[in-house]
């Protein structure tokens, strides 16, 4: 007889047949039938009407039947608590069976059972359990202890629970102790601030112990254990590492991975001259290589760890390129990864060898990949100056093949070259250009029209070649469109005779006809610099570059350090913080790799990354849009001007004066100049009207707004509310609201007594919720309440609570205990509380922030019937910790850029546009943490309509 | 810590679901998974998915997908060490790892679980342990039979073409031996190795690097092995399953171990760079490219005899030629040495296949390509420089009774058995297949 019948249709009868099989005397008929029970169970099917018949046939000795119960109660308990609490006597007693699998199924079963209800009867039979002389109850017993902090961890707190758990931590069972230290390191996490985990030379002794005795997965959690905690001297560093390392030749490969985690933060603590610090480097490649042999799925986890290591120790694998040498049935995920540790790893010694399989892999058929080669070639030429020419030559061959996505990628990489060795390859410059036609990607366009616009002195029909991008200027992507603006200006302070019509026509089709600000704006900066002082303009625009450094895309140093110490987690899989992809407050506690205190201090300098801000991508002659605005809004821009805009033929005119007052300084010494007049300066009227409107009232209001700040007022507070009718409290009427001053959350309650007796012995406590929020006192009822009385309290909160993620997100559920019961109740507080008051953001942080963060996680709201105008909406919201970082106005509408910062850390950017005499206004705000936005838009409304 | 596994079938219905913390959005997770999965562009999956919170980490195994998903920052290797280990334990417990093995023994998966993983924490993966614990029997289709021996494959070597069928002692529960005591024991040894190589254009030997494993799997708790290979063989990395006692190892390259029920990897071994003996095949391809009819393409390819490590009297399986070919090849003559071969053309690709080749034989394989669109060489008349899209040649082979690293398995002995049980059959074989074997071309 097999199970698949089980798994039959319904038939209408079904249930009640189980019914009477598990009501039947025999022992075989009931099993098969708590069997099909659980089978419909997978499956997805209802069967919760047989939860008091399944409970009935709990009593039995027959631990086969025992444990299918138990399985079927853990899944249905939650939906039937009160028929749970049948089941409870049979798990307090089976707590007590002789037979130790039976004490710890009962215990086990019961932790998983999340009906508060329940968790009172836990308690003693789990304090009995901790101390089982059987290792395998304690240190079920001890996981037990994580489950039951997780439903109540005041419980847990006050029976003292983890106490007991400490000492299991010394138990003589390795699996004990395995389970007591992950169930510690989870519980503190969710108190960062309690010193349970309390690591200290002897405990970390206990523990490097129970790693030689427990199983592989015990190994884990201990290993990880130890990497948080950080050794006094360097001494013990060493010594710990060296109980470490026979862990890297295990054959887990996560066992090994935080065995290299451990030694990758404790090296950072051993001095370089020390023997044993290069003993310690050997040991650490071998490992990482054999997991290199693994299935595809670990290789990539451990390339992308590897990629890391490369990063802050390069000197690790530096003998061990050919492991990454790509296989052809790799997966293409595989590919790209090896490809990228391979050019971390290329150096002089090695290059010749990378270059002959980069130039392989870009003959291969996957587009993907060669792309990524083609791209790595260049950056052998930029890492290694000895390789650039025979880098620059296999580029050539690639770009002879005509492969359009070779040619296109082989052209973005050489202008990295130019960049990195001015005057050198420059004969090859006839080669690409006659590969203009064939490109029709943006970067590629871009990077070609840069090379153009930067050697234009060298390619005599430069003019031609930038005309023939212009004429479907509006057509191409906003990157192409700056390089092309840039080159043309490039040009025409190379080339100024020929070039004059060619820079208006851009200038003109840039600033008059591109809806993109950022065009648009370095259209302006350099009419006007053209129009001002054409030699400074030259200087500006045709300024030495500096060197683009050797090492692009490098994880910044601090964020390495970071992730260094999350080697073996996800974080490392994704090269991002913990905290970015974490709910709420867990693991958010940024660790760091320890400071190297060494008892005989060396004098060397730790090594970092190397230092420098590596350039981005982009290679203009402006560094970054943010500081060039800046710098232009420094310069004078004269008062701004109000008088009526002029036409747009005016412009023209303004500007043809400009270009040819610009021309005769430039060609101020040619005697046979362009005949026009002297220099004719643009008039005032004319260029401030189209060129001063903008900047006048949207640029500097968006880089000057630093008005009104600092108003140090709380923010609005919204009138009591009852929380808790009398009816439902026995007498005790609670009403109240939030307030925040000065930095400080505050509960403002008003306890009314509506009973016939007095009331005394107030308590207030919070359940977990998804900001931390806590009582930071006790409450305080100095006197008893009597009859009708009333009196009001400020309960002061702190955020540092235990963190939940509750539905919806700002509900809190309170308990109230006085001398008659206690009574709960749950209230929503306005988010806006949590705003913290150095919630202003930087304007270039803000601007990198809102680009960096997904369209996805923006959501938009519209704030209806609003009557204030955009001062008044400002700071009104800086009254409530909401901060306008810029503000400019748009087609007539004002667009206000605000910043705040929940008490968590999550920041939220918020763009309210305001049109004027419409009361309706559209708030967008984006976040890393979506699911806040709701709130805050309600917070929004809350400010504004009060 | 896990906050729940499931397995799905190959068309994303949950055979097996388990919440471990119950903190998580319940069996939409199931769904939301496999909508994800198969949303994707491509048929490589990303190793790890995240859905807001959530942190999806899957394997796929005989077509079933064991994924278990966490939102916290905890190692992506344990949770997929894990699900090999799963996937391994419920082969162990149930026969084999397949849709219906798992719906059939629901309860016992089940039970599994909840033994392996408490509250997201890793108990135990070991067979041996869980046994004491585990007290569901598991559901076999049809009673084991041990009559042909001839289809006892390997169970342990995964090769590329998969051709090697299942062994029927393999999808034997380890714990269903209750009922038929009186089955003869049963050991095997399988020495498996991987051959990667890779050759460049001109001959010379770019990469080799062997990795070797030694795997046992016995059907009783056997008690004590002595297991012992030739000294004198050289390996450059190796790790062994914490079952093994090392103490005469260094002297005499003996493994004394007391494996524990069902199947593990003994030892695991790799060698680069210098191998011992010459490498399997050598392949002498030539190319020469004109421009006649808008591009052919002529190619011919050898398999010398000599020079290679193919004795005489041993014998290659399920030898294939793979070579992508460039875009828009259209037709393709052949001369091969043999009838028995075959040679096509699908997927951009050239397939030759040799499904038996002798040691020591030579073989040789002339093809003539017309591709229409191929651009004439860079020169003036024929090239023998390879176009694009052309190459890398790769082979992949089984070579039974073969290692290359030399190692060979010099005895097995059982010195303790637990219960007057007869002697146990011993099995103990070698394979060596290729896992990249690529020649520039």
């Amino acid at each position: 007889m097999t199970d698949s019948k089980y798994f039959t249709t319904t038939k209408k009868g079904e249930i009640f047949e189980l019914k009477a099989e598990l009501n039947s005397d025999k022992k075989e008929k009931k099993k098969e039938a708590v069997k099909k029970v659980i089978a419909s169970m997978t499956v997805g099917k209802d069967v919760s009407a047989l939860f008091p018949d399944v409970v009935n046939c709990m009593q039995t000795d027959n631990l086969e039947l025992k444990k299918l119960v138990y399985l079927y109660l853990m899944n249905y308990a939650k939906s039937q608590p009160d028929m749970a609490i049948m089941a409870v006597n049979t798990f307090v007693k089976d707590c007590e069976d002789p037979n130790p699998l039976i004490r710890a199924l009962a215990v086990r079963t019961m932790g998983c059972i999340r009906v508060d209800k329940i968790t009172e009867y836990l308690c003693e039979p789990l304090r009995k359990c901790l101390k089982d002389e059987d290792p395998y109850v304690r240190k079920t017993a001890a996981v037990c202890v994580a489950k039951l902090h997780d439903i109540n961890a005041q419980l847990v707190e006050d029976q003292g629970f983890l106490d007991t758990l400490k000492d299991l931590i010394s138990d003589s069972n390795p699996m004990v102790v395995a389970n007591a230290v992950a169930a510690l390191s989870e519980i503190a996490e969710s108190h960062p601030s309690s010193n349970l985990l309390d690591l200290n030379p002897q405990s970390i002794n206990k523990l490097l112990t129970a790693l030689n005795e427990c199983t592989e997965w015990g190994q884990i959690f201990i290993l990880d254990c130890l990497a948080n905690y950080t050794p006094k001297d360097d001494r013990e560093a060493q010594s710990i590492c060296e109980r470490v390392t026979p862990r890297l030749s295990h054959a887990n490969s996560a066992v090994v991975l935080s065995a290299v985690k451990v030694l990758m933060k404790f090296m950072e603590m051993l001095s370089k001259d020390l023997d044993y610090y290069g003993t310690l480097l050997k040991k650490l490649a071998p490992p990482l290589v054999t997991l290199l042999s693994a299935e595809p799925e670990l290789q990539y986890v451990a390339l992308r760890n590897i990629n890391l290591i490369v990063q802050k120790r390069p000197e690790v694998l530096k003998h061990e390129m050919k492991v990454f040498f790509v296989k052809y049935n790799d997966p293409i995920y595989v590919k790209l990864e090896k490809l990228d540790i391979m050019i971390r790893l290329a150096s002089q010694a090695n290059i010749a060898q990378v270059l002959a399989e980069l130039k392989e892999y870009a003959t291969e058929v996957d587009v993907d990949f060669v792309r990524k080669a083609v791209r790595a070639i260049g950056r052998c030429a930029i890492k290694v100056e000895q390789s650039a020419e025979r880098c620059v030559s296999t580029l050539l061959d690639l770009i002879q093949t005509k492969v359009n996505y070779v040619v296109q990628e082989a052209i973005v990489v050489i202008k990295d070259i130019f960049r990195k060795y001015p005057n050198k390859y420059e004969s090859v410059i006839a080669t690409l250009c006659e590969n203009l036609d064939s490109l029709d990607e943006p970067e590629a366009r871009a990077a070609m029209i840069w090379i153009v616009g930067e050697y234009a002195e060298r390619i005599d029909n430069a003019d031609e070649l930038l005309e023939s991008f212009l004429e479907g200027f509006h057509d191409e992507s906003a990157q192409v469109q700056l390089q092309l603006l840039t080159a043309i200006v490039k040009l025409f302070l190379k080339k100024p005779t020929e070039t004059q019509e060619l820079v208006q026509q851009v200038l003109s089709l840039a600033t008059q006809d591109s809806d993109n600000p950022d065009l648009r704006d370095r259209g302006y900066i350099y009419w006007r610099l053209l129009s001002t002082d054409p030699v400074a303009a030259k200087e500006v625009v045709l300024a030495e570059k500096p060197l683009i450094s050797e090492e692009t895309d490098l994880i910044e140093p601090t964020l390495l350090d970071e992730l260094i110490c999350c080697i073996g987690t996800l974080a490392s899989v994704y090269h991002k913080p913990p905290s970015a992809f974490v709910e709420g407050g867990r693991g958010v506690v940024h660790k760091s790799l320890p400071p190297r205190t060494a008892s005989s201090e060396s004098t060397e300098s730790p090594e970092t990354a190397p230092a420098g801000a590596p350039p981005g991508e982009q290679l203009d002659t402006v560094p970054t849009q943010g500081d060039l605005l800046g710098d232009l809004l420094n310069l004078d821009l004269g008062p701004p001007v109000s008088g009526p805009p002029l036409a747009t033929s005016a412009v023209q005119m303004g500007a043809v004066d400009l270009l040819g007052g610009g021309l005769d300084s430039l060609m101020g010494d040619e005697p046979e100049g362009i005949g026009a007049p002297s220099f004719v300066a643009p008039p005032a009227a004319a260029v401030p009207a189209n060129l001063g409107a903008p900047m006048g009232s949207g640029l500097s209001d968006l880089f000057d707004l630093t008005s009104g700040v600092g108003t140090l007022s709380g923010s609005y507070v919204a009138p009591k509310a009852v929380w808790l009718p009398a009816m439902k409290a026995k007498g005790l009427e609670i009403s109240g609201t939030f307030t925040r001053q000065a930095g400080s959350i505050s509960m403002d309650l008003q306890l009314t007594n509506k009973a016939l007796q007095v009331m005394t012995d107030f308590a207030i406590q919070f359940n977990r919720n998804s900001f931390g929020l806590a009582p930071a006192a006790p409450l305080q009822v100095h006197a008893p309440l009597s009859p009708t009385q009333t009196v009001e309290i400020s309960l002061p909160l702190s955020t540092a609570g235990s963190v939940m993620k509750t539905e919806p997100l700002n509900s809190l559920q309170v308990a109230v205990k006085n001398n008659i019961d206690v009574f709960y109740f749950s209230t929503l507080y306005p988010l806006h509380i949590l705003f913290v008051e150095d919630g202003k953001m930087d304007r270039q942080m803000f601007l990198a922030t809102w680009k960096d963060i997904p369209n996805e996680n923006e959501a938009q709201f519209q704030i209806r019937d609003c009557p204030l105008n955009a001062e008044a909406v400002s700071s009104r919201l800086q009254s409530s910790s909401i901060f306008t970082v810029a503000r400019r106005n748009v087609e007539g509408q004002d667009m206000l850029y605000q910043s705040l910062k929940l008490t968590n850390g999550i920041w939220v950017l918020a763009e309210l546009r305001i049109q004027p005499g419409n009361p309706s206004f559209t708030l967008s705000l984006k976040c890393r943490a979506p699911e806040v936005s709701q709130h805050v838009y309600q917070a929004y409304e809350t400010i504004l309509k009060n | 810590m896990i906050s729940q596994f499931f397995i799905l079938s190959s068309k994303g219905d949950p055979l097996i679901y388990k919440d471990f913390r119950g903190d998580s959005g319940g069996r939409d997770v199931a769904e939301l998974f496999y909508r994800k999965l198969t949303g994707l562009p491509g048929d490589e999956s990303p190793v790890v998915m995240h859905h807001d919170d959530r942190h999806f980490i899957h394997i796929r195994h005989s077509g079933l997908y064991l994924v278990a998903t966490t939102s916290e920052n905890i190692s992506p290797f344990s949770l997929l060490e894990l699900l090999s280990r799963l996937a391994t334990l419920l082969g162990d417990y149930c026969g084999s790892l397949g849709e219906a093995t798992i719906s059939r023994n629901v309860a016992l998966v089940y039970e599994l679980l909840d033994e392996v993983l408490d509250y997201g924490y890793v108990q135990t993966t070991s067979t041996e342990v869980l046994r004491n614990f585990i007290q569901t029997e598991a559901v076999v289709s049809k009673p084991f039979s041990l009559f042909d021996l001839s289809s006892v494959g390997l169970f342990g070597a995964e090769t590329q073409q998969s051709k090697v069928a299942p062994s029927s002692a393999a999808s034997r529960p380890v714990l269903s031996s209750r009922s038929d005591q009186s089955q003869k024991n049963e050991v095997f040894l399988d020495v498996v190795e991987r051959l990667s190589v890779l050759i460049a254009s001109n001959g010379s030997l770019l990469k080799v690097d062997v990795q070797g494993e030694i795997r046992l799997k016995s059907e009783e708790k056997a008690g004590l092995f002595l297991l012992s290979y030739g000294p004198g063989i050289r390996v450059d990395e190796v790790s062994f399953h914490s079952s093994v006692f090392l103490d005469e190892f260094e002297s005499h390259r003996i493994l004394r171990l007391q494996p524990p029920q069902g199947e593990l990897t003994v030892m695991r071994y790799q060698l680069s760079d210098d191998l011992p003996s010459p490498l399997p095949f050598r392949l002498f391809p030539s190319v020469q490219w004109d421009r006649g009819g808008g591009g052919r393409l002529c190619m011919g390819c050898g398999f010398p005899g000599t020079d290679c490590s193919l004795l005489p009297c041993s014998q290659a399986l399920n030898v294939r030629l793979h070579l992508p070919l460039p875009r828009g090849v259209v037709s393709l003559s052949q001369e091969l040495s043999s009838p028995e071969q075959k040679a096509e053309l699908g997927e951009g690709a050239l397939r030759w296949d040799l499904p038996r080749v002798q040691g020591g034989s030579q073989l040789s394989g002339l093809f003539q390509m017309d591709v229409p669109g191929l651009p004439g060489p860079p020169g003036q008349g024929p090239s023998a420089s390879a176009p694009l899209g052309l190459g890398p040649a790769s082979l992949s082979f089984e070579l039974p009774r073969h290692t290359c690293s030399g190692l060979q398995v010099r005895f097995l002995r059982l010195t303790f058995r637990p219960c007057g049980n007869a002697n146990p059959h011993k099995w103990v074989r070698h394979l060596s297949h290729s896992d990249a074997y690529v020649i520039r071309i």
